[in-house]
């Protein structure tokens, strides 16, 4: 508990890096406004419950979108919620429109901005014909890295966009909110010739960006990785290399690899088992619901601490390496 | 012979002509000269055995005949027409000259006092010679064939005349006849009734046969008791009521449709006789009711006799006819009014879709005036309720006329269908719906109204409307599946149909599914008229039944309980206070609480808030938010000090240890002034 960094950062900042206060903040507000049913039961438990949940994820749970949006973990967990939840959408083949993603979405937040969705369907299909259906591991994988790291992609935007406009890539950029993506493009230049940016000359911008950033951004190595590949690229060619780089998504930890994405025994186990009650909910009268249609109980998993799914995974290089530390100190 | 029917109409005359009287032609054997003789011989049984024989003589000299002479006039086309002097006497007053091949009407010489004249069954194409005559009251011209009526100018005491089964065109000619009493102008071509207003004492008119096509300009014939119309081509007959004395009116065999094209009858109130067969209006359904009805004086129809009870049943089917007839009007109105409602509903809900762009500015301000002003409004209406339709009828036309203005929804019942148009209709569910009504009610359907405004009725409607099981969306803005969710708080939903129109959730590939999935316990039986199937719910169960766990098994205790709301907070209080709140035991009481609320549970928490609400509840949590945020920051402020306070004393420590110990170690050196030091504060101290 004592490792010398630790010592090494100002109190606020230290809390603010782990979000510790967001957090704190945000049990008591929801402790204000339970106040009858959680004193029923004390407040050690609530707390407790609440940390837990944290722990395990399920926090995000039907929150607001601006609590949602709040810490990498909450987004990292939400990712996970929505993939849970709708992995078996993707199972079943079913390609969706971005407004009927957006609705899934809005199933788990009620109030999710369409923008946000917008953004990550203009990732799958390269900002055309929006009205197009798409895959579930597509969607997924491309709203990730909109919704995960959508301060950093607006830089990105500002960035590419000076770029193209062949403006000097060393000055100082300072991405304003959300201006970036809506610029004009600039007047043909000798840029517009060949399509997108020289990669490297991205690739060093990049660098500087993560550098100073203080929201989260990809590994800088596996960026420049990405990047090295190709001579040139555009934007939406960046975003869609970054959405199916499978690095970057174990880096992330949120979402297991593409390859396994519609595998989940445990949850299939207990999707069996509420199917196995669906004859007796058709057949029998409704006057006896509670009986038939109760599942048998798994038991929650109380002290388990969310973990991602795979299992090598990259311990440094993390700017939330927040996991490993919430392990050891909850038991 | 003379018809047998006039023989009972006519005067004096009638009666001595029942003798007929035969013409014989006899040919001369002068082979220059063709001599034509007639022979008169008399009919009836009174008169047998005597035998007139006239001669006439048809463009020659004149020949000896037996009893009547033909000479030849002056005018060389006309016979003359002697009778024996014996003849005379016997018959001075009729002349029968029936079927004597005549061509023209011979000259009738001496005469005078004749009455009765018969020229039937001949060739004549002219009536004339017989101005003389003028004492002559019937003259009969049956079966000849006149063109046109003339040359009876100076028979002024004519009072029948028969001109049937001629050619005539037209009646004319007939101004000094006032005597007439019986005309009878049948088989013949005449196309307009004219010229008879003069004929006050006519009694008997037939116009039968004839190519009459309407029938006016009856006035002036005020003692007429019969008029023969039958096989002519009337459509419309008009005057009738002008004639005072008129007893019997025969229309058979013409081209009479509706009633209404004779309804001048129906104010004659002599008419007791009519008949009608034959016509297009004897084969209508409604013929016999109608007219006795609207003929109440009529004693007899088609030349059968009304009986009372023929006139019975004939008002109670007029009654019920008008009443159908008044009814399917008013249902056409209300019908009208409704399309209109709707119609105005609509515009309102595109205006409020912002689908119309341009807005007229008097449009603009009846739009915003509406809401304002309710007393402008004219609310709602209600149909199909017998009782309280029956004041509608006079303030419906008024109403029809404003309606494009101030309508804004439209409720309405219709057997077992509720239907609601407009967001001000959702106001009518808080009326006092009678019990029987409101049971009847197995469809609602919600068109142009906001889902959101309909969430916050469906408790009111749980309770109003216990038995609707079917429920209908056409436009009203159902864009997320999450709406799905306010549908589980009623009691039952048999079938669920949302309209394409105004409704992008159909949109989806997945709304059925979620809609099964969500309302599971209604165990629903169609979506949008198709039947749902056990792979349908095996579906919907496959792609949301995650979804479902989720959101019931990892969802913590609080939350749980914060979403489902007061109702489940009072179950699970119990349930906690019998329980006990061993924090271990968060399995089973999870599990119970599960078992307690009702439905599928583990669906309950998927809910729905309006957007509305749900921004207004997080202004509310702002002000927390804010508090709790101060709130941490003091106590975070608080902890960094500790901690700092704690880091400082870890670092300054060792040193004030060390000097701790110094301290100590300095004073203790000289045991004996520490003793005497340490008894000194002891004493000190008391």
């Amino acid at each position: 508990m004592l490792s010398p960094e630790r010592l090494a950062l100002p109190d606020y900042e230290y809390l603010a890096q782990r979000h510790v206060l967001t957090y704190m903040e945000d049990a008591v507000c929801q402790l204000l406004e339970n106040k009858e049913d959680i004193s029923q039961y004390g407040i050690a438990r609530f707390f407790t419950e609440y940390f837990n949940s944290v722990c395990q994820g399920t926090h995000i749970l039907f929150r607001e979108f601006s609590f949602i949006q709040a810490t990498p973990h909450n987004r990292a967990s939400f990712l996970r919620a929505f993939w849970k939840c709708f992995r078996t959408v993707g199972k079943n083949g079913d390609l969706l429109t971005m407004r009927e993603y957006h609705c899934l979405l809005q199933l788990l937040c009620p109030d999710f901005p369409l923008e946000l969705t917008q953004k990550a369907a203009r990732i799958v299909l390269m900002d055309d014909a929006m009205d197009c259906l798409m895959s579930f591991s597509d969607f997924l994988f491309a709203f990730q890295i909109q919704f995960y790291y959508s301060e950093f992609l607006e830089s990105v935007a500002a960035i590419y966009q000076d770029l193209l406009a062949g403006k000097n890539p060393n000055t100082v950029i300072v991405p304003t909110s959300s201006s970036g993506q809506h610029r004009q493009r600039p007047p043909l230049g000798e840029a517009s010739m060949l399509e997108g940016v020289e990669a490297s000359l991205f690739s060093q911008c990049l660098e500087n960006l993560c550098d100073r950033h203080k929201y989260s951004c990809p590994p800088p190595a596996l960026v420049k990785e990405v990047l090295s590949n190709v001579q040139r690229l555009t934007f939406y060619g960046f975003l869609v290399a970054l959405s199916k780089h499978h690095g970057i998504n174990q880096a992330l930890g949120a979402l297991p690899d593409k390859g396994d994405l519609m595998h989940d025994p445990a949850m299939d186990e207990e999707l069996e088992r509420l199917l196995a009650q669906v004859p007796g909910l058709v057949n029998s009268a409704p006057a006896n619901p509670e009986a038939s249609c109760l599942p048998s109980r798994t038991p929650p998993r109380v002290g388990s601490p969310w973990r991602p799914l795979h299992h090598a995974r990259k311990v440094d290089a993390e700017s939330d390496g927040s996991t490993e530390e919430t392990d050891e100190s909850e038991t | 012979m003379i018809p047998g029917k006039y023989r009972s109409v006519s005067g004096r005359a009638a009666n001595n002509v029942n003798c007929g009287l035969h013409l014989v032609i006899q040919t001369s054997s002068l082979p220059e000269k063709s001599k034509v003789e007639f022979k008169l011989n008399k009919e009836t049984p009174s008169f047998s055995g005597r035998l007139l024989q006239h001669d006439l003589e048809r463009n020659y000299s004149s020949r000896q005949g037996d009893h009547i002479t033909l000479a030849s006039s002056s005018m060389p086309s006309f016979p003359i027409l002697q009778r024996s002097s014996e003849e005379k006497i016997l018959y001075s007053d009729r002349l029968t000259l029936e079927r004597q091949k005549l061509t023209v009407c011979p000259i009738i010489d001496g005469e005078e006092h004749l009455r009765l004249l018969n020229f039937q069954h001949n060739f004549i194409t002219r009536i004339q010679n017989i101005s003389n005559l003028q004492r002559l009251i019937f003259l009969d011209l049956y079966d000849n064939q006149i063109e046109e009526i003339s040359g009876l100018s100076t028979l002024r005491s004519l009072r029948v005349l028969l001109l049937g089964k001629n050619r005539i065109k037209k009646i004319s000619n007939l101004e000094n006849l006032k005597s007439l009493d019986v005309l009878d102008l049948h088989g013949n071509q005449i196309t307009k009734i004219e010229n008879v207003s003069h004929l006050c004492d006519l009694r008997v008119l037939n116009l039968a046969r004839n190519l009459l096509s309407h029938v006016d300009n009856l006035n002036g014939l005020d003692s007429l008791t019969e008029l023969n119309l039958r096989h002519n081509q009337i459509t419309f007959v008009r005057d009738v009521d002008n004639l005072p004395c008129l007893q019997r009116l025969f229309l058979s065999f013409n081209n009479i449709s509706t009633f209404e094209s004779v309804c001048c009858l129906a104010d004659s109130s002599s008419l007791s006789d009519i008949t009608f067969d034959g016509n297009p209006i004897a084969q209508e359904s409604w013929y016999k009711h109608t007219v006795l009805q609207n003929m109440t004086q009529l004693r007899q129809l088609d030349m059968k006799r009304v009986t009372e009870e023929e006139r019975r049943m004939a008002s109670v089917v007029a009654k019920k006819e008008e009443e159908k007839k008044r009814e399917s009007h008013k249902q056409s109105l209300l019908k009208e009014k409704k399309r209109l409602t709707i119609n105005n509903v609509a515009r309102q809900w595109d205006l409020q879709q912002h689908r119309i762009s341009s807005i007229a500015p008097n449009q603009d301000g009846k739009v915003s005036d509406c809401p304002q002003d309710p007393s402008q409004l004219r609310g709602s209406t209600v149909s199909a309720f017998p009782e309280e339709t029956g004041s509608l009828d006079s303030g419906l036309t008024s109403a029809l006329q404003g309606l494009s203005v101030t309508d804004t929804h439209l409720v309405e019942v219709d057997g077992d269908t509720l239907s609601l148009y407009g967001s001000g209709a959702l106001e009518s569910l808080d009326r006092n719906w009678s019990v029987q009504t409101a049971g009847m009610v197995t469809t609602v359907s919600f068109t142009f109204i906001e889902f959101d405004e309909i969430v916050q009725v469906l408790p009111k409607l749980k309770i109003k409307f216990p038995n609707s099981l079917h429920l209908k969306f056409k436009e009203t803005n159902l864009v997320m599946l999450q709406q799905f969710n306010a549908l589980a708080q009623l009691r039952r939903v048999d079938q669920l149909t949302v309209d394409p129109q105004g409704n992008p959730v159909v949109n989806f590939t997945l709304w059925k599914y979620y809609v099964l999935f969500r309302l599971s316990h209604f165990s629903m039986q169609k979506i949008n008229g198709t039947e749902v199937t056990q792979n349908d719910m095996i579906m919907a169960e496959r792609l949301f039944g995650i979804l479902a766990h989720v959101a019931s098994s990892e969802l913590p205790q609080y939350r749980l309980i914060s979403i489902l709301g007061d109702a489940r907070k009072k179950q699970f209080r119990y349930l906690l206070e019998t329980k006990g709140k061993k924090p271990g035991l968060v399995n089973e009481e999870n599990s119970d609480s599960k078992r307690l609320v009702g439905e599928n549970t583990n669906r309950a928490t998927l809910n729905y808030t309006t957007r509305d609400f749900y921004n207004a509840r997080l202004e509310e949590i702002k002000e927390k938010k804010k508090f709790c945020k101060m709130y941490m920051e003091d106590l975070v402020k608080e902890a960094t000090e500790i901690n700092m306070k704690n880091e400082a004393l870890q670092k300054l420590w060792p040193q004030m240890f060390i000097e701790l110990v110094r301290d100590a170690v300095i004073e203790i050196r000289n045991k004996s002034s520490y003793m005497k030091l340490c008894l000194q504060q002891i004493t000190d101290q008391k």
